[in-house]
């Protein structure tokens, strides 16, 4: 959608065959839900067709959008023919430019997805202080489908996600848990429509005052286990699928042990196995934890890639509401995340920002000695980030995973296909070939093992092209011993060798990032050269090792 | 280590500038670098400030610049994380986030 924006002349059309028509319906459907004479305010309001229909139908509608284009738009859309009471301004969900208590009606569509899961419940407390007494908010939005639609929905949301990837564009987000913030914020649902199975609904909702009629509630994600079987599964697929994938939890205030207000307030990404390792950490001692929401991803990665920041900080504080469970005045942060956040510049960028910043220890497991002691200044091992032997294991296992998943698994479904039918011609030949495939998977493991135990003998450079021809180097003998022990014929290790050296060669470079200790500079700047390097030496590996399958 | 080369119609200065540098004026040696720096980099000196030794070291992750009160660190920033990946789609397209999980 945010690509449709870019061009708001063609937005409509653009977006009416997008949902197939489907939008058009769900404005009539909000149409025919709003009376005459309301007050009524639209967010997001786009090229402010509905926001025209609805001051045509007699009410006084203030529409805004972010988007200033989609605001010029609007206004060269903006009603003639008749006396109207609308106007259009540049507007966001944290600045509405109107009183508290003053709308009836709020209006939005399509623009829920384009939220962060916070962003939504901060968009939902700031529409109910704008909303008058029994003031509604029609929603209309993308939402996950239930049943067996929830299927159909995941596999075209995956396609079109792979397509977004595909064209570098960014993808809406989930409308995951949205419902679930309606009631704890103070809305309830009074009429709803849906539209393809539920995968596009329309919500009327009802502002609902729990006694104090002054302020919204806060949402808070229900309680989820960190100890047990299902939890230590959550651990190993965290690591078996660490590098690609992004795993996200609710963000929001958590609670170890039973803390109260003086309880100290802990922050860390809403990555799932960063949550359950400082969970696991804090060991049951009373304590707040706030997972920021870092898009699923961990504290370190995280920060040095705009995803833990001071924007979110500040955006987890306000929509969680933690200065209302505390006395506290500090809040302890990840020290990890200090690539991220600027404790210096956040009383500025959020001048009622109720927290004092504290980085905290380098690693989860040193927080409860951190907690009790609260060193000025803390111990070496406490700050240093050291590439241990445990933490190469798993990035051993993570990395060697990642690369057999994402990068050998369909070259390997190719060949084992091919070799499939090649066994048709001539069956007692090929078919003893099927376990070459295993070897090579073999090579790819035994490789990432070598890179894993000897990776401190490759700090004499920081080059990784020159790491890389070292274990390219150490490779080509491993691999050939292997070869030597399982074949016994030196032609085929001779065939090989180009292949042993670019699987060595190719994982250093991509095991290296594990180590935190690599600078995005260095390896930005040799990754043209190591690109050269890489295809000449993997076409020609490939090219040799297939027709080594075939000769030897 | 960044080499910024000078010319001019008569003569050629290289100066090589290191990745980072505190400012010995400004530091006032309230020691917040040397808490958050992952790798050990700020180092006291005798004067109760800090200084950078070893400046190859750093990996431009940029948190003791972000949060030192005095702004007294010279540092370019790098986004990114510093693995394979994060270059490679930097490579061909330098506003994107970071890759991982």
């Amino acid at each position: 959608m945010r690509k449709l924006e870019e061009e708001p002349d063609t937005y409509e059309e653009k977006f009416t065959a997008l949902t197939k028509g489907v939008n058009i319906k769900v404005k009539d459907w909000i149409l025919n839900q709003i009376g005459t004479s309301h007050s009524v305010l639209e967010v997001g309001c786009g090229t402010g067709v509905l926001a025209a229909n609805i001051a045509l139908k007699g009410n006084e509608v203030i529409a805004i959008d972010k988007n200033f284009q989609m605001i010029n738009t609007a206004m060269k859309n903006y009603p003639t023919d008749k006396e109207v009471k609308l106007t259009y301004q540049i507007g966001t969900i944290t600045e509405i430019p109107t009183e508290e208590s003053y709308i009836d009606v709020i209006v939005s569509t399509f623009m829920i997805s384009e939220l962060r899961p916070f962003e939504q419940q901060i968009f939902l407390r700031n529409a109910w202080k704008k909303l008058s007494q029994n003031g509604k908010l029609i929603i209309g939005a993308e939402f996950v489908p239930s049943g067996f639609w929830k299927i159909v929905f995941n596999l075209k949301r995956w396609w079109y996600k792979k397509k977004l990837r595909r064209l570098r564009l960014p993808s809406t987000s989930r409308v995951k848990w949205f419902i679930n913030y309606l009631e704890p914020i103070g809305f309830k649902i009074v009429a709803e429509e849906n539209w393809k199975h539920g995968s596009i609904r329309a919500l009327e909702l009802q502002k609902t005052t729990n006694g104090d009629d002054s302020e919204p509630g806060y949402y808070r994600p229900p309680a989820r286990k960190f100890k047990g079987f299902r939890s230590q599964m959550q651990i190993y697929k965290c690591i078996f699928t660490g590098q690609a994938d992004h795993i996200p939890i609710e963000p929001g205030i958590y609670q170890s042990g039973h803390p109260d207000e003086k309880s100290p307030v802990i922050a860390t990404a809403n990555y799932l196995y960063t949550f359950i390792r400082v969970m696991r950490a804090l060991k049951g001692i009373d304590s707040w934890v706030l997972c920021v929401d870092s898009d699923g991803i961990n504290v370190w990665c995280a920060a040095r890639g705009n995803n833990f920041g001071n924007k979110q900080l500040i955006e987890a504080v306000e929509a969680s509401g933690i200065e209302n469970v505390t006395t506290r005045k500090t809040l302890i942060l990840p020290q990890l995340s200090a690539g991220g956040v600027a404790a210096p510049l956040i009383s500025s960028e959020s001048p009622s920002f109720p927290f004092n910043l504290l980085f905290g220890p380098v690693w989860a497991k040193y927080l409860p000695q951190f907690l009790k002691d609260r060193p000025a200044k803390k111990p070496d091992k406490w700050k240093l980030a050291k590439f241990t032997s445990s933490h190469r294991l798993r990035a051993f296992i993570t990395h060697t995973t990642f690369l057999l998943r994402k990068i050998f698994f369909l070259p390997s479904i190719v060949l084992l296909l091919l070799l499939v039918g090649l066994s048709f011609i001539h069956p007692p030949f090929w078919i003893s070939k099927f376990w070459r495939i295993g070897e090579i998977w073999l090579w790819i493991i035994v490789t990432n093992a070598l890179i894993t135990v000897l990776f401190p003998l490759s700090e004499f450079t920081r080059k990784f092209i020159i790491k890389g021809i070292f274990f390219g180097i150490l490779n080509v003998f491993l691999l050939g011993g292997l070869t030597w022990v399982l074949h016994s014929n030196f032609f085929l290790i001779l065939w090989n060798v180009i292949f042993y050296f670019w699987v060595a060669f190719f994982s250093t470079m991509s095991l290296s990032g594990y180590s935190m200790a690599t600078s995005p500079g260095e390896i930005q700047k040799e990754y043209p050269t190591f690109r050269k390097i890489h295809i000449l030496l993997l076409i020609i590996g490939v090219a040799l090792t297939i027709s080594g399958i075939v000769l030897f | 280590m960044k080499k910024i080369t000078l010319k001019t119609t008569s003569i050629n200065i290289n100066i090589v500038l290191p990745k980072i540098s505190i400012d010995q004026d400004l530091c006032t040696g309230c020691g917040i670098c040397f808490e958050i720096c992952p790798f050990g980099i700020p180092q006291p000196t005798n004067n109760g400030k800090f200084e950078v030794l070893e400046p190859e070291r750093c990996t431009e992750c940029s948190a003791c610049k972000r949060n030192c009160p005095a702004m007294a660190i010279l540092l370019q920033e790098r986004q990114g994380c510093g693995c394979l990946y994060d270059a490679r789609s930097r490579a061909k397209n330098p506003q994107s986030d970071s890759c991982c999980g």
